[in-house]
């Protein structure tokens, strides 16, 4: 197997009712990459996936797969395998029909059919299950059928739409492994949706970052994670403290920025102009007690042990500080008291411009 | 079973399994029973013990009688008069002796004794006695048509005796009185061995095979030997010649003629129904689904009645059809589609096509789109997908449409009464109908009813068989 670079040459999706789904995107794939395309749900993500797949053709721009220009292809002959959310395999059909399905569909006889799948299946360790009907499997036994299912048919492309998102924490991190390992051993090109920021930093070659049918950055995680370039990206892909205020100095690659809580120096990547409306970012490890070359004092509110880290937080006019430090066994000598100096370095904080942020946790339990 | 009690508690699950028991017992068992007795139990008619019994009496009347006439026998000076006769009102009416005027009751059956007096050379001894008349071990039994005529007599080995008017009075008292000795053992055994018979007989399911002749001219013969129905029922043994005569089975051929045609109609409706459930269950938004639903539904929220007796006013002869092809200028006369078996056909399709999408459409709804998708997306060409996803998920879906509809067809009585008003041959509803209400034995009825009950039952229980579809499944469709 051998996979296929897959590019967006301006694709925009806008539906019959008259909602865009995706804004006129230009993204390259190379062959054989591990890509993601990250971000929260109704981002568009799903949607260019059914685009490359063939169940939606793009109102505007092209999809090519290795060089070819797909429109018109209906999704049964493209060089692609999509695993649904759902994964959808056939329940009727024991576990090796399943994984055979698609060779049924290229006319190849049940004796061939059979050592294919019995093959495919040996290389998702299911080989003893293969006269087994699907629902008399685990959820993780499951996921790697369908992952058979889509490999027998031998794609360019495979499509993952959050596959592990039904699974339980320890087998979504066991899974990622897994999967990790047979997109390296059959060389497909795996493009993979999800939410989970987690999952995408794991497995990803590079990660797309969308919302609202923008890809807003599209590097490897750890330019996404340590560079973002929108505020965005910034506040999606792991934690992060947000300051917002104004730029009221720049000075090569570093801005100064004005906000209520302090003036703070970081990063300017995107290059932001004296005055403009800006925020600044600051990764929670990132944050130091008693140090830094940028400082501001709030009180502890809160301390909470997660085994490795403790997690900390703080209250400044208002606003709450996460602070992660690492847990070395000894006490921490900090009460609630009095204010604690926090102070963070000039080149671990990004200055972005303003933007729509991503939703965060509180957010979205209160709706 | 442990589940049901935890969840009901121990009053419900009983009351529950009572219900179910009542039900099954009152309403399934029970009547099929009773139908099963009456189809087994022969038509009501006269014993050969009742005729022994009535020769007895006839015997003693006769006596009596004779005696009077020896104790005054002045009346014997006008023999030609016939005057003491007892006017008997009874069915079996006697063959009036060619001497006796008057009082002869024409018989309308052909059970009257045989004449006795073939002696008319003879002046008889005394004047015309019914009773004497009716008073001979030749008497014809109750038999129905199929079977050979039977006469007492030979029967049951009696000799040959009857009560002879030419006789002095004395001999006639003396054979009268034999005869009733006979007639009275007779009856005893008789009694006895009727008691202790069997008391169920296959003879009303004879009916349902037998043969009737079919007058038919040299050319009516021939144009109906050429139909392929006729050569389909030859091959059956429902049609065959003998001696230059057509017999047709006729129960038989409206049974299987009528069960082709559900299964046919069955067919039809499935062919129809399945993409139609498929558009409004897979192939639509839902939104749009919802008006395809509510098309489907609001032919169906007309009474059935209704629902048949609007098709005469397309169908028939001044009705909308012919009038439209007549103002054509297609057709001079009008097309006689009352007498197409196809309308009737057409009709029941119509009528139960319902009870085919819903059962269908309603298992078809509760797949997952995804896996069509996924089919799709696997290389699978639109006909494999059906083949392999659609059908196998809607496969009880379809039984259950299958079995209602077909069980409708075969049962329909108003779609085939009111649409062919009797033009046509009858589906084997109505049959039964008429020999339940309209024949003089309505254990045939029965007869018929239970062996279409039963025969239904097979071609239901083939069917599932075909389909492997197992009960358990059937739960899935609800």
């Amino acid at each position: 197997m051998r996979g296929k670079d897959v590019r967006l040459d301006g694709v925009s999706i806008t539906y019959p009712n008259g909602f865009t789904a995706v804004e006129p995107t230009d993204l390259t794939i190379e062959a054989g990459e591990f890509f993601s395309i990250l971000g929260p749900s109704g981002c568009g993500k799903t949607t260019i996936l059914r685009a490359v797949s063939g169940f939606v053709e793009p109102s505007a721009g092209r999809v090519l797969i290795g060089g070819e220009d797909q429109r018109g292809i209906r999704p049964n002959a493209r060089p692609t395998a999509l695993i649904f959310q759902n994964l959808a395999l056939f329940p009727l059909m024991p576990v090796w029909e399943n994984v055979a399905f698609g060779l049924e569909a290229r006319g190849i006889s049940r004796s061939e059919r059979r050592k294919r799948a019995d093959e495919l299946l040996e290389l998702v360790a299911l080989r003893e299950q293969a006269d087994k009907k699907p629902g008399a499997l685990s959820g993780g036994q499951r996921q790697r059928v369908a992952i058979a299912r889509a490999l027998a048919v031998e794609p360019a492309v495979l499509l993952l739409d959050e596959p592990l998102s039904a699974l339980d924490l320890k087998l979504r991190q066991h899974m990622r492994a897994e999967l990790r390992e047979i997109q390296r051993k059959t060389g497909v090109t795996f493009i993979y949706i999800t939410h989970d920021q987690g999952e995408a930093l794991t497995m990803s070659d590079r990660i797309a970052v969308m919302n609202n049918g923008v890809v807003e950055q599209v590097g490897t995680g750890d330019d996404v994670y340590a560079a973002p370039r929108t505020a965005f990206a910034a506040s999606f892909v792991g934690e992060t403290n947000i300051f917002e205020g104004r730029v009221s100095a720049t000075d090569g690659p570093m801005a100064r920025i004005e906000t209520p809580f302090g003036t703070f120096l970081g990063r300017n990547p995107t290059g932001l102009d004296t005055g403009a409306h800006a925020m600044l970012f600051v990764r929670p490890e990132a944050m130091k007690i008693g140090a830094g070359e940028n400082r501001f004092e709030a009180q502890l509110v809160r301390r909470d042990l997660e085994g490795a880290y403790l997690n900390l937080v703080f209250s400044t006019r208002g606003k709450d500080v996460a602070v992660h430090i690492t847990n070395d066994g000894q006490p921490l000598a900090l009460s609630g008291e009095a204010p604690t100096r926090l102070g963070f370095g000039s080149e671990q904080a990004v200055v972005l411009a303003s933007g729509p942020l991503a939703r965060t946790g509180r957010e979205m339990a209160a709706q | 079973m442990s589940g049901l009690l935890t969840r009901c508690g121990r009053a419900l699950t009983l009351f529950f399994f009572g219900a179910v028991v009542l039900w099954a017992l009152v309403l399934i068992l029970l009547p099929q029973l009773t139908m099963l007795e009456r189809a087994m139990t022969a038509p009501k008619r006269q014993l050969d013990s009742s005729i022994a019994l009535s020769l007895s009496r006839d015997a003693d009347t006769c006596i009596s009688v004779l005696r009077t006439h020896e104790a005054a026998p002045a009346a014997n000076a006008a023999p030609e008069s016939g005057g003491l006769a007892v006017p008997s009102l009874s069915t079996m009416g006697t063959q009036p002796s060619a001497q006796s005027g008057g009082l002869a009751i024409p018989s309308m059956s052909n059970m009257g004794t045989s004449p006795a007096n073939g002696t008319a050379t003879e002046a008889p001894t005394r004047p015309y006695i019914l009773q004497c008349d009716r008073t001979t071990t030749r008497k014809q039994m109750v038999r129905s048509s199929e079977e050979e005529p039977a006469w007492l007599d030979e029967l049951y080995g009696l000799p040959r005796l009857a009560v002879q008017d030419t006789d002095p009075i004395e001999t006639q008292i003396e054979t009268a009185r034999e005869i009733g000795g006979l007639a009275r053992t007779l009856y005893t055994e008789l009694k006895e061995a009727e008691a202790n018979a069997f008391p169920y007989t296959a003879e009303n399911f004879h009916w349902l095979f037998a043969a009737r002749a079919i007058p038919l001219s040299p050319e009516q013969k021939a144009i109906e030997n050429a139909r392929l129905s006729k050569k389909l029922y030859g091959l059956l043994g429902l049609r065959f010649e003998r001696d230059g005569q057509v017999y047709e089975r006729i129960g038989m051929i409206t049974l299987t003629r009528t069960i082709a045609f559900a299964a046919m109609a069955t067919a039809l409706a499935l062919v129809l129904c399945y993409p139609m459930a498929y558009k409004v269950a897979l192939a639509t938004p839902p939104q749009q689904a919802v008006w395809l639903f509510l098309g489907l539904v609001i032919p169906y929220a007309i009474v059935e009645l209704m629902r048949v007796y609007a098709w005469t006013t397309i169908i028939d002869n001044e009705g909308l059809l012919n009038g439209l092809l007549t103002w054509a200028g297609m057709i001079s006369e009008p097309i006689q589609f009352k007498r197409m078996p196809g309308t009737i056909f057409l009709v029941i399709v119509y009528t139960y096509v319902l009870f085919m999408v819903f059962p269908i459409y309603n298992v078809m709804a509760t797949l997952d789109r995804n896996q069509i998708e996924a089919a799709k997306d696997l290389g699978a060409r639109a006909w494999r997908v059906h083949a392999r996803i659609i059908i196998p998920h809607a496969k009880p879906g379809i039984a259950v449409g299958c079995i209602a509809t077909f069980m409708l067809a075969a049962g329909a009585f108003s779609v085939p009464r009111i649409i062919s008003s009797g033009l046509q041959s009858e589906w084997f509803s109505q049959t039964i109908y008429n020999k339940f209400f309209e024949s003089e034995n309505s254990n045939i009825g029965a007869a018929y009813s239970f062996t279409y009950t039963l025969v239904c039952f097979v071609v239901v229980g083939l069917f599932m068989w075909a389909m492997r579809t197992r009960l358990k499944d059937f739960a899935r469709v609800q």
